[in-house]
Formats: C-alpha cells, structure tokens, sequence
C-alpha cells in the first residue's frame, strides 16, 4: 500500500494513544490540584472513614471521567491526506475542521516522552509558519506510520523528492555520555542556579499561598526569619551555604544538559540538519536550511580549552506563539570541524575568514561605563536600604573591578563584519557569541540615536529578524549608513525565500 | 572579498541619507495637542478630586504637586511640537521609510518584499481631521515595525494599494 493511499481515508492513531491522552489528561490535572493532594496527605490522619470514602469515590468517579474523555477525545481525532493536503477533524463537542496545504507546512517533527518511549509511540508535531493554531501534535503513532506520513507529506515537496536518494548513514555530530559530562561541568552555572531558583520560587509561592489559605503564614515566615537570622551571624554558615549553592549549580547544570541532550545525534541529510536528543523526553527535530533565520556560535573560556562550542539556531516564529523557546533549538559539544561543516551547510560558499574585525566606536565603552555607574548607584543605595549600615559600601572596592573587567571584555569583543551575503556580529563577556545572519533574512532595519549619540556622530543599527533582533551598538554614522544602505539592497534584490 | 569591496560598492547603492523625506500632514499636530490634552486633563482631575475630597492629606505639598504637573504639562508639548516636525516618511521604488523622535532618533525601513500585511487604522479624534494611521507588518516578532500616524486617508489608501501591488508580484 502506497503512502498516499494509506492516508486517504480518515483514520485515527494508534489504539495506544488513548493511554497518552488519559495520561496527558492526569498528569495536567495533577499539576493543577497537586495542593489539594498534597493537602489530602497531610490530613489524612485526621479525615474521618465516612469523608474519606466520598474522597475516594470522587476520585475514582474523576479517574473514569478522564478515561471517558481521553477515549472521546481520541474517537474524534481523525486525519487524512487529501489534495496536497493535510486534514484533521477533532472535538468533542465543539468540531474543528482543520486544513492545511502541504506547501505551508514548515517542519514535521517526532517527539517521545517517558511514557510513548515505554508503550514505542511516536508523538507527531507539523508545524506551520503561520498561526499557532494549526500547530498540530498527533500523540501515538507506531513508527512505522510516523515516517510513512511524513514521507506522505513531503513527497509532494518538490524540494524534497531526492529525500532517500542521499542518505549518509554516519552522523556528523555524535555526543556521547562522557563527552555530555564535559559539556555539563562547562556550562555557565550561575545560570543554571538562577534558573533552578526561579523554579523554587514557583514551588515556594505555590506552597506559601497554601499556608496563607490556612492562616500559618506565621509559621512559615518564622522559621524562615529564625534561620535566617542565625546565617547572618555566622560566617561558617555561609562559606557553606556558598559551597552548597556551587554544588547545587553544577548539579543543576549537569542535570539540565544531561536531560535536554542526551544521546545527541546530528545527521545532514540532503541540505538538513536532523538532529536528535533528549533523556526523557526524545525529541527529533529536521531543519530545513532555508527555515534558519540566525545563528549563534558560543563559547566561554573553558569550552574554548577543551575545544568544544554550542550552536543555537533560531527559526522563525510566527506572530503570537507563545511557545518561542520550541523554535530555538541548541546543540552542544561542536568540535570546530563539526562546525565548519554546519556553517557550510547553511551558508554555502561563504568565507568569513581574513575580513579584518570592524570595532564598536569608543562612544560605546563610554555607554557602558555610564551604564554601569547608573547601576552602581542603584546598588549601593539599594544594600544601605537593605542593611542600614555604612559597612556595606565597602563592597564596592570588590564590585568596581568587577564591572570594569567586564566593560572592558564585552567592548573588546563586540565587533563585526561581512562578506556579500554574510554579517557576522561577536559579542559576550564571559562567554564569547558570534551571530551569522544571511543579509536576505532581515525582515526590516533600524537605524537608531540617542540626542548625546548624535552628538558623537555615531548609531546603533537594529536588524529585525523573523526570529528576533540582532544589534550593532555604536557605529559611527557613515559606517551605520553605508550598512544600512547594504542590506536594503540585499533584501530588495533578493529572490531567495527567507523561509 | 577585500576590504575595498565594502568602501567603493556599498556607496554605489541607494543612499537612505540622500532621499526627500515627506513631513505628515499638519492636520494631525492638533491631533497629537489634544490627546495630550486629555491625559493631562484625567490626570489633573484626579489630582483635583484628592484634593478637594483631601483623601490623603496632603495640605501644602498639593500645591507642589499641581506645579510639578503643569511644569510636565509644558515640558511635554514642548517636546510634541519640536518632535513633531521630526516625523518623517518616504516611499520608495522598494520599500518604505518612517524617521521619528528628538532625544531619542530612529529611522526604520521596511522592504515591500517582507511585508506580511498593511493596515490602515483611525482614531476618533484623527477621524475628526480626516487622517489615519498606516501600519506594515512583516514576520516574526512584529511588535516593532512601522506604523506611521497622520496621513491623509487618500494618501495613506494609496501607499497600501501600492504597497500590496508590489507584494503581489
């Protein structure tokens, strides 16, 4: 049976998707009243038999109306391909009609969480560049079925045909466990730890806003100020605190990494990148070289040491999505050779190498250091607030290196420049990030000053993406202009598609 | 792929600089005092209203503060009426530019060939004068395109329609 045949009637997913949707449906329902739950637990003790049977009773009444739901919902979503196009009903009780033509359709990707892993379904996402509501995700198919409705879809891509022509099996970039445990100790901590706490801070509101409900917000905050007030005192506490912090930050990263990128696979396929990875959830992800608006290139001091960079790509990203860190996609551990060859890729015959580096005009180092003052003073007035004591000014003898250091770096590394086709922007400071952005994917330009940049005859250029800006502060004007005029011209003249 | 390349071909190009920016029409400076105008009138309500009720008791420093309003008051007409000779547009063969701001200056050009879509919007005081805005969308993140306040409605129905030919083709 052809592929197209096989689709043209409607049809629904696999029997085993109605476990992933009830799944799906419980573990949503669990993240909402998980305080309820939690509640549950802590009380239990003090629940009567009779209460505790209707508890039960209407738990078990929700469970079976979830099963009911989960089967509806996968009774009535049904696809087919027809016409070049891709049609999909769903609903319950309200029917959705959804069309869409095959030459709209930007990626199609397979995605596998812990539970499709267990039960060997795929999850099927086609992506559009247009609403976020046509977005669809199919949640089980066999793989058999995935492929064979992916090459249903994109055989009639024009672009396409010589998909399984050219397929070299060795993949380009392969990140094994030991190779992750060295991108995981390099990664930038701090900010593992920043994002670590904004997930507790999440949990600790939720929590607070339950003791709040109970009136116990005493309780809460007691214990808090008591251990708090003791870590003041004691400077032991402290370097351990800090000990634990830096622990509880590699841990953190060493987790993160090993989760989003285990078992990173890079394949090039026919003007592809496929790139799969992912611990718990597996995710597949094939990017069309003309889908990529931007690139980024980092390292910081380290990674440079042992050799290895991470690439972020940036598609594009239609009006309202909510979601844009999925069209951000990042892979790591890129030896440089591995990079050249993704570069070359993406940006055929385009060398960068030998253009002399264009630097940002002084006026920038002076923007920064004026920045930094600004900020300086919050500070300082912002610890005397907090504190109440003139001790704390002394800090500054530690911060103003700091910040010197720092403005010093990112003005040393900010710079740019360009082939025909090709800008590339460095910046970072710690870190080092070289952007490449193909002049015909700029979307619109800004040429920007402030009255006192004016002054020094210098502007900031903006280029406005359809995956984000990208900014090069403090050209002098000339310079900016003649940029400027450039990239008008590769816009206007070019018949490329940008997407 | 020298240095030279960038010097002597990118001056060859169509020069943004060198293009006649067209002012918007005068109409809408009225437009821009009365709004202003409004806000101030809320805000001078409200202060009128604590005030007079003397909610928060703040007995001599009202006076101050009724100072500091009309001091912002004709600081930001001030700024209006320069800023608004600073709004400027221009239409070109290819694409379309708006400059605007006095401490703050941008100019953004967007290419017909990115333009996802134009709109043509009218307040209710604009309406009053007969002029409208014109916006440009391209993709992406479209928060920060061009938008640009106080045509006349013929003229601004005019850039659009040319503007979709363009896309059109």
């Amino acid at each position: 049976m052809s592929n197209s045949e096989r689709f043209s009637q409607f049809r629904k997913q696999s029997k085993k998707g109605i476990l992933v949707i009830y799944l799906n449906i419980l573990y949503k329902a669990l993240k909402a009243f998980w305080i309820l739950l939690f509640l549950f637990i802590q009380k239990f003790s003090k629940i009567s038999e009779t209460t505790l049977l209707y508890i039960y009773l209407g738990i078990g009444l929700l469970l079976v109306f979830f099963l009911v739901r989960a089967f509806l919902i996968f009774q009535n979503f049904q696809f087919k391909i027809e016409n070049k196009h891709f049609i999909l009903k769903r609903g319950i009780i309200k029917k959705t009609n959804t069309s869409i033509p095959f030459d709209r359709i930007q990626n199609i990707n397979f995605k596998q969480n812990i539970i499709q892993q267990l039960i060997n379904v795929h999850e099927v996402n086609i992506e559009t560049a247009g609403s976020s509501k046509a977005e669809i995700s199919i949640k089980a198919l066999s793989f058999k079925e995935a492929s064979a409705l992916k090459n249903a879809i994109t055989i009639f891509d024009k672009k396409n045909v010589d998909q399984k022509t050219e397929t070299s099996e060795k993949p380009l970039l392969k990140v094994g466990f030991l190779a992750l445990l060295k991108v995981s100790l390099t990664e930038n901590h701090l900010q593992s730890l920043l994002l670590l706490f904004a997930l507790l801070i999440g949990f600790f509101q939720q929590i607070s806003e339950l003791f709040d409900g109970l009136g116990k917000r005493d309780v809460l905050d007691d214990y808090i100020t008591e251990n708090t007030s003791t870590l003041e005192t004691s400077v032991i506490l402290i370097v351990g605190l800090l000990m634990l912090l830096t622990f509880v930050a590699v841990l953190s990263s060493v987790v993160r990494v090993y989760l989003r990128h285990f078992n990173l696979t890079v394949f090039i396929k026919n003007n592809a990148l496929e790139i799969y990875q992912g611990l718990t959830t597996k995710k597949s992800v094939i990017l069309k070289k003309g889908k990529v608006q931007h690139i980024t290139i980092s390292h910081n001091p380290i990674k440079k040491k042992l050799g290895i960079s991470f690439i972020t790509f940036k598609q594009a990203i239609s009006g309202k999505v909510k979601k844009k860190q999925d069209k951000i996609i990042k892979i790591v551990g890129c030896k440089s050779a591995q990079i050249a060859t993704i570069k070359d890729v993406l940006f055929t015959n385009e060398n960068l190498e030998g253009l002399d580096k264009n630097f940002s005009d002084i006026y920038f180092r002076i923007r920064l250091y004026i920045r930094s003052i600004f900020i300086l003073l919050v500070l300082n007035v912002g610890l005397y607030v907090g504190f109440e004591n003139t001790h704390v000014f002394w800090a500054n003898i530690l911060l103003i290196p700091i910040f010197i250091f720092a403005i010093e770096i990112s003005f040393r590394k900010r710079y740019y420049l360009f082939s025909h086709e090709l800008l590339l922007m460095g910046s970072g400071t710690i870190e080092t990030h070289k952007t490449y952005l193909p002049f015909f994917k700029v979307q619109n330009v800004k040429l920007k000053q402030t009255m006192f940049q004016a002054r020094k005859n210098v502007a900031d250029v903006v280029f406005q993406t359809a995956s984000g800006k990208i900014k090069i502060p403090c050209m002098q004007l000339e310079k900016a202009q003649q940029i400027y005029n450039y990239t008008l011209f590769k816009v206007e003249t070019s018949k490329k598609s940008w997407m | 792929m020298t240095d030279s390349f960038q010097n002597i071909a990118v001056i060859s190009f169509p020069d943004i600089s060198k293009i006649e920016f067209k002012t918007i029409e005068k109409q809408y400076l009225n437009v821009i005092l009365i709004n202003t105008a409004f806000i101030f009138l809320i805000v001078f309500a409200i202060l009128f209203f604590i005030d007079y009720k003397n909610y928060l008791e703040l007995n001599e420093s009202i006076f101050w503060l009724y100072a500091i309003l009309s001091i912002a008051l004709l600081f930001v007409v001030f700024i209006k009426l320069i800023g608004f000779k600073k709004r400027k547009y221009a239409v070109r063969e290819k694409d379309i530019s708006y400059k605007k701001g006095v401490f703050f200056r941008s100019l953004t050009t967007v290419p017909f060939n990115r333009i996802q879509h134009v709109e043509i919007d009218q307040g209710p005081i604009s309406r009053y004068f007969n002029l409208v805005s014109l916006s440009v969308f391209t993709a992406g993140d479209s928060s920060d395109d061009l938008k640009i306040s106080g045509l006349l409605k013929e003229d601004a129905q005019q850039i659009k329609e040319y503007i979709s030919n363009q896309i059109d083709e």
